[in-house]
């Protein structure tokens, strides 16, 4: 009874490690994508190839780096050079190098950190790259090259052996292996205080001049154009540095499942499922990201571990149901609460009392307004005083 | 050509085509070609029903572009997954092998070619012949350009735009469908294989420029043999590692296409044209204006 009662615990454990792993990761996507979409109107659908740039650095360069280190510590590390060797040895590899990990803390981590860095700098690199082609054009040219992308960036990896194994994949070294409890709440903890660093970035960019330059693009880029500003220039850089942010992602969930292969980045899982967090919890406002993300991962996963449940109500298999529930929740989103579940909140900018210029400016018709403009504060105002002056002089 | 927006779910069409071509064969043993009347009608209906649930009302809404485009791929995985309910459900019920199969035992044959060659060809002449006659002779085709150029107008010209949208995704759906009702012929069907056909649909149509018939033929046409014949002389010259890369084919293109000349072959048609390379070439056939 006992048994059976700790066995519950380890399980609800599990599930909430689980979550909250899938709800740091997701959510950073959802704030690239809420970066991207929801602020600056670059419809980002090549997620996919940012997040598996990411997996791809660890299993290419950071892989590499760390076998070269155990092959210069002398650990009886065989040889890797080759695709056969790269693919064979790679299991063994791994084992001696996590137990040289589990002995060098230090080591393990300057990797971590150093994986990350570098899946910053290919996903940013990659984002120039995706970007080239449709960037300058309409935005529906821009999906259409971004979603053939993630497929090209699957068939590179299934293909070429030496990026992540090829259809076999790769496993890669721990490099939370000194870390003496369980690996997965270290790595939960880790992903999470990325994302809080994300969410600081990503809200000191929005608030800054350069977030109301990307609200502007996304207003009316005509406009913005029309004032000197390079929008095709704006709208890469925001691609470049989302798809960053979205590499970083790719790396951790390597790191995490300890094993990186071409089909862990398909386009449903890293594309479609963060847009839907993004439609559910209103674009343009970070708040409603967090709440789309919850929803959507806490159902996922309930789903898939309670999978043997729905099995009784449900005849077909249940992946399929849950692509038909992405959709379909999509779709009603869509067409009942097309702002949300919370809409955009305006921007803060330090000095200008924004809030209230906009509530003016809302109700600020000269022809009802009946307030004297001696009474009017704010310069808003003052300027419509100014008009209504004229009129009356008329 | 008259939503203005790419719709994704064209080669989910396709692929419900794919099953209908299965059904015809394997349930009821008849040519698959019995198949392709029910499988237009399909499409079609498909397409109004999707039409009149989904984009309409978006639409109605004031949903963009974007909003759009992402409402046909959310209605692609959905309908997708519909052919996956359909291809487990037959294989569990009559053990048919539904998740990749073919069909070209089933075609006839002419002269020792599988006769999918002449009936595809006989079909993509007269489909495309129909939609000339349509679009320039009948006056419903005049409304849908114009409707396609400046719904406003039309509209105050007395156009009734929304019908004119019905049977705009009615024609498309249906010969999407029936796209897909040819292909079990010869490649393989499977519950994927609609959304398989999409990048090189979509890099046909944008070689071809979004808004022309005949730049659609070409760009299908010219898509599709450069991705057979460059796949088949890499795998002759390179290896046979090369085949696995096909797919990439019609993605380069695409890309290619939007760097150069994003417009496709309509819009260069249209500058050699108008930069006066057509009067030129005329001339030089003896066949200038002022003779």
């Amino acid at each position: 009874m006992i048994e059976i009662a700790a066995s519950t615990a380890v399980v609800y454990q599990r599930i909430i490690i689980d979550i909250a792993m899938y709800f740091g990761l997701f959510v950073i996507v959802a704030m690239a994508l809420n970066f991207q979409y929801g602020n600056a109107g670059v419809p980002n659908f090549g997620c996919a190839v940012s997040a598996s740039i990411g997996g791809y650095t660890v299993s290419a360069f950071i892989a590499r780096i760390i076998y070269w280190v155990g092959t210069n510590a002398n650990i009886g590390m065989k040889p890797y050079a080759t695709d056969y060797d790269w693919n064979y040895n790679n299991q063994f590899n791994t084992y001696l190098m996590n137990d040289y990990i589990a002995e060098h803390a230090l080591f393990g981590m300057s990797m971590f950190l150093l994986s990350i860095a570098l899946g910053f700098l290919m996903g940013w690199i990659m984002g120039y790259v995706i970007s080239l082609p449709a960037i300058r054009l309409r935005a529906t040219y821009l999906i259409i090259t971004l979603i053939t992308m993630a497929d090209a960036a699957q068939i590179l990896g299934r293909n070429v052996v030496w990026i992540s194994g090829g259809t076999l994949g790769m496993w890669v070294p721990n490099v939370f292996e000194w870390y003496p409890g369980d690996r997965t709440i270290i790595m939960a903890v880790a992903t999470m205080l990325i994302g809080i660093i994300c969410y600081f970035i990503l809200r000191t960019m929005l608030n800054s001049p350069y977030g109301r330059l990307m609200r502007g693009v996304r207003e009316n880029d005509l406009t913005v154009q029309s004032v000197g500003k390079d929008v095709v220039a704006i709208r890469r850089n925001v691609l470049m540095f989302a798809s960053g942010i979205t590499a970083v992602v790719g790396v951790i969930i390597g790191y995490y499942y300890s094993y990186i292969i071409q089909s862990n980045f398909i386009r449903a899982t890293w594309t479609y499922w963060p847009w839907l967090m993004l439609m559910i919890g209103g674009a343009g406002n970070n708040a409603g990201t967090f709440i789309g993300c919850a929803l959507i991962i806490a159902m996922r996963r309930i789903i898939i571990v309670y999978k043997w449940a729905l099995v009784k109500f449900i005849w077909y298999p249940i992946v399929i149901f849950e692509s038909q529930l992405l959709a379909t929740l999509l779709l009603i989103v869509m067409i009942f609460r097309p702002n949300g579940l919370i809409p955009e909140k305006l921007l803060r900018i330090p000095g200008i009392d924004y809030k209230r210029l906009v509530q003016e400016e809302a109700k600020a018709d000269w022809r009802v307004e009946r307030i004297a403009p001696s009474e009017r504060i704010g310069l808003l105002s003052k300027i419509r005083g100014g008009g209504k002056k004229k009129e009356e002089a008329e | 050509m008259t939503a203005k927006i790419p719709n994704f779910a064209h080669g989910t069409y396709a692929g419900f085509g794919v099953y209908v071509s299965f059904i015809c064969v394997r349930y009821f043993e008849m040519s698959p070609y019995y198949g392709f009347p029910a499988s237009f009608l399909l499409g079609g209906l498909m397409g109004i029903f999707l039409y009149k649930i989904v984009v309409s009302t978006l639409r109605r809404m004031g949903g963009g572009a974007i909003v759009l485009t992402i409402s046909t791929i959310a209605i692609q995985i959905f309908m997708a997954q519909f052919q996956h309910i359909f291809a487990y459900w037959t294989r569990v019920t009559y053990g048919l092998m539904s998740y990749g199969f073919l069909l070209k035992k089933e075609d006839f044959k002419i002269f020792g070619f599988q006769g999918i060659f002449p009936v595809s060809l006989f079909l993509v002449i007269t489909i495309s012949l129909g939609l000339r006659w349509m679009l320039t002779k009948t006056k419903f085709g005049i409304a849908m350009k114009a409707s396609a150029e400046d719904p406003e107008l039309s509209q105050v010209l007395g156009i009734n735009i929304e019908k004119i949208q019905v049977a705009s995704w009615f024609i498309t759906g249906g010969m999407a469908c029936l796209a897909g009702a040819l292909l079990p012929m010869w490649f393989m069907g499977s519950p994927g294989a609609g959304a398989r056909l999409l990048t090189s649909c979509m890099a046909g149509s944008l070689l071809g420029g979004l808004n022309n018939i005949y730049g659609a033929i070409i760009g299908g046409f010219t898509i599709g043999i450069v991705e057979i014949i460059l796949t088949a002389q890499g795998m002759k010259t390179f290896g046979l590692w090369v085949g696995e890369y096909r797919p990439i084919i019609p993605m380069l293109a695409t890309i290619a296409i939007l760097l150069i000349e994003p417009s496709g072959v309509t819009g260069w048609w249209a500058r050699w044209r108008v930069g006066g390379g057509y009067e030129r070439l005329m001339t030089r056939l003896g066949r200038s204006k002022e003779e």
